[in-house]
């Protein structure tokens, strides 16, 4: 594995700081259509270097706005969001986003797509080729490198998306619904890649998503939001992720139906005092 | 593309053919057959056709090349830059529909009789339709796009050169085609007045001598010139905009 540029002396000396702390967070967006909307409130937990973590609730909850806090691309109306110890900021260079559209430009080949990050980052080009190469090699789209986005299968797309975060080596990795327009099978198979990946390089992982399987197969700890504002109901601990072959354990089917109770539970006590549909979950 | 060809010979003979059939049922100076107009283009355009020919190009391919350099950058940056957007929006909007055409008296007195006055009016005319074009293809450009962006490390010039300026491209190739007809049309008007240059000068001197077979050469002149600066816009946006092909 070649040590990479971007990456100043993640982790070797270890700080002691959570990876994530998130405390008493709370986002107000002062343009809601009916006057300023509570998207967050009170929101805390933290996670471990190398951990993953899923946030999982209904629409509207709040947790894409999360994700965008974490990014640093949406303020804290209050309370704190610390990344390695530090405050969260906006272009922290190795934290990575990847958007539920992927985000991928449609004018650049897969192969510039991809060594964008590096681009923008002044990184020499003998570097960004080396890089791009290994990063399209493991994920397996080195064929594809000429092709545009337009050209590709959704499952390729979202390879190529992971591929661009990986060219930066985050040791945040944020990912905002990643797998939910493909099908089954891809989505399953990319879910696969993802927990290989995330074994070789152990970045800490978020992941949105509005699936109960993904959660559970994706996530070390697992986070469930309710809306109406976003807040957090419940964190489970899941250490069975990245095991052989989890999605057919006994452990892996209980913890779904677990939260899927906790899901439905939940709807029905919000559904009697909250009718109303909340509008801001159309920023992400 | 065998087949478009084909399809090209096929049309331009069916509209020689029209041509020639009214030509012969009107029996008039004013509609010469096909075949006197195409000598009487041969020997114009060995004359002074070319150099009116000349001159209108330039004119049109001066006033492009300054609106979009003028009017890409301006419309980028009005649909990025909030508050400007919101400042220039009524200014524009409340020009926007006004006909730049009856400018050109003005334009005349301000900027001379020469040159300068018909390629600004021109110009004006395709800077207005490119301003627009642009401004609203950068507005309307996902927020999650330029959300991915920046969070790969983009600055503000990044965003312009990786995102909003491809973005945009495509449009601007469109109103570009459709500023192209506007142009030659106003051209041709700009031209009737206070030059002896130009294809529209031509079209109305030869007229006035009831020259009609050179005044059709005119024509063809005119409109060759708006099928070749087609046929390079096509292949620039073909060079430029890759990723469009289908």
């Amino acid at each position: 594995m070649s040590s990479s540029p971007s990456r100043r002396g993640s982790p070797p000396h270890h700080t002691g700081d959570p990876a994530v702390r998130v405390q008493d967070l709370s986002v107000i967006f002062s343009h809601g259509p009916g006057g300023p909307v509570e998207a967050l409130k009170d929101v805390s937990f933290s996670l471990d270097e190398g951990q993953t973590c899923a946030l999982i609730g209904p629409s509207g909850c709040g947790k894409t706005t999360l994700l965008y806090t974490l990014a640093g691309l949406i303020k804290p109306s209050s309370g704190r969001v610390m990344i390695k110890g530090e405050p969260v900021r906006p272009k922290r260079r190795d934290t990575a986003l990847i958007l539920q559209d992927y985000g991928l430009l449609p004018w650049k080949t897969v192969w510039k797509n991809v060594s964008l990050g590096l681009e923008i980052r002044r990184v020499p080009r003998e570097e960004q080729q080396q890089k791009v190469e290994e990063v399209l090699g493991s994920l397996g789209l080195l064929a594809m490198r000429d092709r545009f986005p337009g050209q590709l299968s959704g499952g390729q797309r979202q390879r190529v998306a992971i591929a661009r975060a990986l060219t930066l080596d985050p040791d945040l990795l944020l990912m905002d619904e990643p797998f939910s327009s493909l099908d089954a099978l891809t989505r399953e198979e990319l879910q696969e890649s993802l927990v290989e990946l995330w074994q070789v390089k152990r970045p800490t992982l978020v992941v949105v998503t509005h699936s109960i399987e993904e959660a559970v197969f994706l996530g070390q700890k697992i986070i469930i939001m309710s809306g109406g504002p976003g807040r957090v109901l419940y964190e489970l601990d899941n250490p069975g992720v990245g095991s052989r072959g989890y999605r057919r354990t006994a452990e892996y089917h209980r913890l779904t139906t677990t939260i899927r109770d906790l899901l439905v539970e939940n709807r029905l006590k919000s559904t009697s005092h909250r009718a109303q549909h909340h509008p801001w979950e159309s920023i992400g | 593309m065998w087949n478009k060809v084909l399809l090209y010979l096929t049309a331009i003979l069916l509209l020689l053919l029209g041509w020639w059939a009214l030509a012969l049922v009107l029996d008039s100076n004013a509609l010469p057959t096909p075949p006197t107009t195409f000598e009487a283009f041969w020997v114009a355009i060995g004359g002074p056709l070319k150099v009116h020919l000349a001159a209108s190009l330039t004119r049109v391919v001066v006033s492009i090349i300054l609106a979009v350099l003028l009017a890409v950058p301006t419309g980028l940056v009005l649909g990025r830059v909030k508050w400007l957007d919101w400042l220039a929006g009524p200014l524009i909007f409340l020009t926007y529909p006004v006909p730049k055409i009856v400018f050109l008296p003005v334009f005349m007195a301000i900027f001379g009789l020469g040159n300068l006055s018909k390629v600004l009016l021109v110009g004006l005319i395709v800077f207005y339709q490119m301003l627009v074009t642009t401004w609203d293809a950068a507005r309307a450009i996902s927020p999650q796009l330029i959300y991915s962006v920046t969070s790969l490390g983009a600055r503000e010039w990044d965003l312009y050169r990786h995102v909003l300026f491809p973005a945009v491209l495509p449009k601007i190739f469109t109103a570009l085609r459709i500023g192209l007809g506007t142009a030659i049309a106003v051209l041709f008007i700009a031209e009737n007045y206070a030059t002896n240059r130009g294809l529209g000068f031509y079209l109305l001197e030869t007229w006035s001598r009831g020259a009609y077979d050179e005044m059709y050469a005119g024509i063809i002149a005119m409109g060759l010139m708006g099928w070749g600066l087609y046929q390079v816009l096509g292949w620039l946006e073909r060079k430029a905009c890759p990723w469009m092909a289908d």
